[in-house]
């Protein structure tokens, strides 16, 4: 199995089917003379829920970490009132080992700008809000330039071939984060757009029925709003062609992973980069074929399948399949984002879960306690560890402090919690080698121990 | 760190009389930002980032005119600026180095490279040199896993950085 033709990367080379070095901007004009917005114009001669059904049709599921169906979310829009309804698109892409957005949004805004007029359209929003991550300057200008260049053509604005929505002129706006992890959080994301700090919200209500100023709102990752043009032209069975189906004879509850992916890999391999292929490739393809192999020929020791909250693979999980149902299979949390991240065998897996700690800790928002103080907590244990100051205690101690956090135990308000949950649990329980051999088997005994009798 | 709420409450605030939202400014944003949002409020990450990069770091007075602009209370602003890793409430360096500390990073050997500033600047990470030329910073990913290790120095991304070459686009800075 692997991908015939590039799908998101039609126009941005990228290998087998491209050279990287051959990469350049697509403007407008490139754009439209290589088929650019005709998948917008077929779809505003559908009607909005036509397409909407065409979405849900071909399964696309959410491409921003969670999975979640497009079309099923799209769906959950309540009747329109003639207010005001929201699209804000995340472009916070923060996630460790994720940088697959970043390659659309360099070289072919276009696509992604026609996937939000298209969803726009279909769901009956009237302003689109891009949440790029503040880091990413180059690409915010960019975007800004392709949006520009959008509203000339009149994709949105005053003459929008939309038409009026909700009575308003569609409008497209870029909105710069300011270095905060946790605004990818959907609706963290809804709170900094805001103009407040970036703390997630208890859910219900979800964003579909109040999100943005209340009001009701879809929030779609870049990828998962670049793929909508090609499924608007050429059709979800076209779509369902790639990827990977669910097992024979499964419930529709088991997902299914259809369409081709955007897959980043970085870490310890020859070729590291962006790479398109289908959904479910193994991993042990995605380091041979597109990475090249494991760099200086040194043996694959694990890899974190989809950014660091995602927990990891180990040595044995080489072959496992990059889908929708990997975290069953593969005891971890999920695909994620499928930004993968590979390790050789010198790497020192407690280092590794220092390093994600680290991460959580300074992301972390603070509003839940489990979350704010565990994960520095776990931090601190790890850092002790590493130096050698640790005992076997410290280990289940981490394993017990990480269980307990997150919104899937029930602790905590969003998924953060969770990502530094599976990724210290599952590196402890795949490679607890590393730690044993790094602590001291008896903890030291401050006190000494008196023969009894003396004096 | 999102969650640490930074001092405020006994801290004295500088005032000079020239404003920092200036008229220009302050028409800019009113014709071009503001009719973007429903509300003023969501006007406060653009607006602080206009002001940052004009003087560099946002002064508390430049925090206040913000709130006043915004129709909103100076702590509501602070509140919001205070969150935010990229808002610099202190002054900074000409030049901030912010090398990226996350997993692919340290994998692929970010800390030579921190630990070659500290000799060649002679600072630790949060410092800034005395002449005020650099800062550096360790930060979280900066969305470049593939071309390992980075830094920003201040909005221009290096990539795939070794010490000789990050030493390079540093002599070469204005
Ligand atoms: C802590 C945290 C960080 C997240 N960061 C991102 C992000 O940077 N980009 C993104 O698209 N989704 C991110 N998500 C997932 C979003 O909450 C949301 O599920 C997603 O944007 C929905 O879009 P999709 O259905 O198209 O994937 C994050 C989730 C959590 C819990
Ligand atoms: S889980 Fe962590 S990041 Fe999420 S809301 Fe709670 S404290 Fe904030």
């Amino acid at each position: 199995m692997s991908l015939q033709e590039p799908v998101l990367c039609q126009r941005i080379p990228t290998w087998p089917w491209g050279d990287p070095a051959d990469r350049h901007l697509i403007g407008l004009d490139e754009y439209l003379s290589t088929g650019g917005y005709a998948a917008l114009d077929k779809a505003l001669a559908m009607q909005p829920t036509e397409v909407i059904a065409a979405v849900k049709e071909s399964e696309l599921r959410g491409r921003g970490g969670a999975g979640f169906p497009a079309g099923m979310k799209w769906g959950f829009l309540p009747p329109e009132d003639g207010k005001q309804r929201f699209l804000t698109v995340n472009a916070d892409e923060s996630e460790p080992g994720t940088f697959k957005d970043r390659l659309l949004l360099d070289f072919d805004p276009h696509l992604l700008l026609e996937g939000i007029a298209i969803c726009m359209h279909a769901c009956r929003l009237d302003t689109a809000y891009i949440y790029i991550r503040g880091e990413y300057h180059a690409q915010a200008k960019t975007l800004q330039k392709a949006v520009d260049e959008s509203y000339k053509h009149n994709v949105f604005g005053e003459n929008s071939k939309l038409g009026r929505i909700n009575d308003r002129a569609p409008q497209c706006y870029v909105h710069r984060g300011a270095g905060a992890y946790i605004c990818g959080e959907e609706t963290a994301l809804l709170e900094s757009l805001e103009g407040k700090r970036g703390w997630p919200r208890n859910k219900p209500p979800f964003p579909a029925i109040a999100g943005a100023f209340a009001r009701p709102t879809i929030i779609n990752n870049v990828e998962t709003l670049a793929i909508v043009p090609a499924i608007i032209d050429r059709g979800p069975a076209w779509f369902k062609s790639m990827g990977k189906d669910r097992p024979e004879g499964a419930p529709p509850a088991v997902p299914a992973s259809f369409g081709p992916k955007l897959y980043g890999i970085s870490g310890h391999v020859n070729r590291p980069g962006v790479y398109e292929d289908d959904l479910g490739i193994k991993v042990s393809t995605l380091i041979e074929t597109h990475g090249q192999g494991m760099r200086g020929g040194k043996k694959f020791k694990g890899a974190i399948p989809g950014g660091i909250s995602m927990g990891i693979l180990g040595p044995d999980q080489y072959d496992a399949e990059l889908d929708f149902d990997i975290g069953k299979k593969y005891g971890c949390l999920g695909l994620g984002t499928a930004g993968v991240i590979v390790m050789d065998e010198d790497t020192d897996m407690v280092a590794v879960a220092r390093n994600i700690c680290r991460f959580f800790s300074h992301e972390s928002c603070g509003q839940c306690t489990p979350c704010r103080e565990g994960t520095g907590w776990m931090y601190k244990l790890l850092t002790r560890i590493e130096a050698g100051g640790g005992t076997s205690k410290d280990i289940d101690l981490l394993l017990e402090l990480s269980g307990s956090m997150g919104s899937m135990p029930g602790t905590t308000i969003c998924g953060l919690a969770d990502g530094a949950n599976w990724a210290v649990r599952t590196i402890v329980n795949k490679f607890r080698a590393d730690f044993e051999a790094k602590v001291r088997k008896k903890p030291h005994s401050r006190l000494r121990v008196l023969p009894v009798g003396v004096g | 760190m999102a969650w640490i709420v930074k001092n405020s409450a006994t801290q004295q605030i500088d005032k000079r009389d020239e404003p920092y939202l200036d008229d220009t400014l302050r028409a800019e944003l009113e014709a071009e930002i503001i009719p973007r949002y429903p509300t003023r409020q969501a006007a406060t990450l653009p607006v602080l980032h206009a002001l940052q990069h004009k003087h560099h770091w946002l002064p508390h007075q430049a925090l206040a005119e913000a709130a006043g602009f915004l129709g909103l209370h100076p702590s509501e602003v602070l509140d919001t600026a205070t969150f935010y890793e990229d808002f610099r409430l202190q002054p900074m360096g000409q030049y901030l180095i912010m090398v990226c500390q996350s997993l692919s990073c340290e994998l692929m050997g970010h800390t030579s490279l921190v630990d070659a500033l500290r000799d060649k600047l002679g600072i630790e990470p949060g410092g800034t040199t005395d002449d005020g030329r650099f800062t550096l910073l360790t930060v979280e990913c900066l969305g470049s896993c593939g071309t390992a290790p980075c830094a920003l120095v201040n909005e221009t991304l290096h990539e795939s950085l070794t010490i000789e070459n990050l030493d390079k686009v540093l002599n070469e800075l204005p």
